[in-house]
């Protein structure tokens, strides 16, 4: 096997964090694929060239999503990355695997490919990176027969996904596992054949703390809400004033300024509160969501490709979200519907609600206008951090590596 | 109509469009049911069929999907042609 020297990306390797670099150069050391894939790292690096194209014909029979064809411009000088298509499978809901299963997956991508992963690319599924075209179908018919299906690409439907919800979290105020299972079964063709204009992503988070982020990055954001009071444990309340300041790290970051604490008894102006999960992620014994419980369904989030970058629009306040969903899927078909008749090529569902209007979108899927249809209910999709904060990061990571000892 | 007559109708529309547009599915779905006079779900049942054995294929280009006549060597890899 050729031995690439790469003192560019040997940078990569340095500082206390895992290297991709690394993992890909434990992957060369038997796999001739993996081993020019970082050959030709070094040189683009070194050439600040790109050398991939993508798209194409390549695929399995039957299906127009699930691989994405990747080539080297270079393929003469790296033969192992000449073809370096990606293979997508489809996650299981809330990234639940066991090792075996995982071993499994891992076997058949080192025999048949560079045995790199991401896992998980940024739409949800386990993205397998790089094999050539003549492999593709043993691929499929190797990860079929165990029980495995492609994920999706193109103008279709994208892999559902959804954060852990039920399965570990208290705060998920629907089974979003059970939902999105259900939405992949259901539109199994949606999501192999792409039949749309572009693509089309349904992100399910249990509640509005988001931990898939779809509010940001998901067509259809589906989040867990609640109607009704905030249940509050004033004895556990009093339990966490003698271990935070409620006043600054409670009331003072509400955004609606709905809370007050007066040393004794906290009270929730309930009509003001907007959900935001932030008080209840503080206080977990001390606050729980409202009893009855369902899911805000927001539209048209995405990244900055064509127009500029949107976040999603609340289109129905609260919606209850039970088995067999058959409510929320015939609204999806009608969305889908609106969107088919009025989309030119590449553009998303937000970008056609841009320029249709709000009304139109509205009109045509049976939803009433109401007050609480707000735009853009979270403002910033990204994070932002003060010299101050990155200070405050230093010296606990210098402790952590003085002391051995690690504060999550 | 019958199926394989209904097959080569919508063969000829996207070989009518090769080179000059890029066809989506619901172009094909609509096109074929208005030229025909036809259900746009028979026009897809149809469409998918040919699909599924080769007669057209999905491409992809520009973050887009669309339907083609599949080249010799794509059916030559997946062994449909010698």
């Amino acid at each position: 096997m050729k031995k690439y020297t790469t003192p560019l990306i040997d940078e990569l390797e340095k500082g206390p964090w895992p290297s991709f670099v690394t993992e890909m150069k434990k992957a060369g050391k038997h796999n001739e694929m993996a081993n020019d894939a970082v050959g030709h790292l070094e040189k683009c690096y070194r050439t600040k060239m790109g050398y991939w194209k993508h798209g194409g014909i390549v695929g399995v029979l039957g299906y127009g999503g699930g691989v994405i064809g990747r080539y080297s411009e270079i393929g003469d000088e790296f033969p192992g990355v000449a073809h370096f298509h990606t293979v997508r499978l489809n996650q299981p809901s809330g990234f639940f695997y066991t090792s075996k299963a995982l071993k499994e997956i891992c076997d058949i991508w080192d025999k048949y490919g560079s045995g790199l992963t991401n896992v998980h690319g940024s739409t949800g599924d386990l993205v397998l990176l790089g094999t050539k075209t003549d492999a593709l179908e043993t691929i499929f018919a190797e990860y079929s027969s165990r029980g495995w299906d492609l994920g999706s690409s193109g103008s279709a439907l994208r892999t559902p996904s959804c954060c852990v919800g039920q399965g570990r979290c208290e705060w998920a105020m629907y089974d979003t596992m059970g939902l999105t299972y259900a939405l992949t079964q259901e539109f199994q063709d949606e999501i192999h054949r792409p039949t749309f204009s572009y693509k089309f992503k349904i992100k399910s988070s249990g509640c509005a703390c988001d931990c898939v982020a779809s509010i940001a990055r998901a067509d259809m954001s589906i989040i867990g809400t609640w109607k009704g009071d905030i249940q509050i444990d004033q004895a556990e309340v009093k339990n966490y004033s003698s271990k935070m300041d409620i006043k600054a790290e409670i009331i003072d970051m509400c955004p609606t300024q709905c809370m007050s604490y007066d040393g004794k008894e906290l009270k929730i102006n309930n009509a003001e509160c907007n959900r935001c999960m932030h008080c209840i992620s503080k206080m977990t014994k001390a606050l729980k969501p409202g009893k009855e419980r369902g899911a805000t369904i927001c539209i048209g989030s995405k990244a900055p490709i064509v127009v500029g970058s949107l976040l999603s629009w609340v289109i129905i306040p609260f919606i209850k979200i039970e088995e067999p969903y058959t409510e929320l899927k015939d609204l999806i078909r009608k969305i889908w519907d609106w969107w088919d008749e009025n989309a030119k090529p590449r553009e998303r569902i937000g970008e056609v609600i841009e320029m249709k209007g709000m009304r139109s979108f509205l009109e045509a899927i049976g939803v009433p206008p109401m007050p609480q249809q707000i735009r853009e209910p979270r403002k910033d999709p990204f994070m932002f951090y003060t010299e101050d904060d990155i200070a405050s990061y230093k010296a606990k990571e210098a402790e952590e590596k003085k002391t051995g000892k690690y504060k999550f | 109509m019958e199926i394989a007559e209904l097959q080569d109708k919508i063969f000829a529309f996207v070989e009518a469009a090769k080179g000059k547009k890029k066809l989506k599915e619901k172009d094909i779905i609509k096109g074929v049911s208005a030229e025909q006079s036809m259900q746009p779900d028979e026009v897809k049942k149809a469409m998918r069929a040919m699909i599924d054995v080769g007669r057209l294929m999905y491409s992809y280009g520009g973050g887009a999907s669309s339907v083609e006549i599949p080249s010799e060597e794509y059916l030559r890899e997946k062994g449909l042609i010698k």
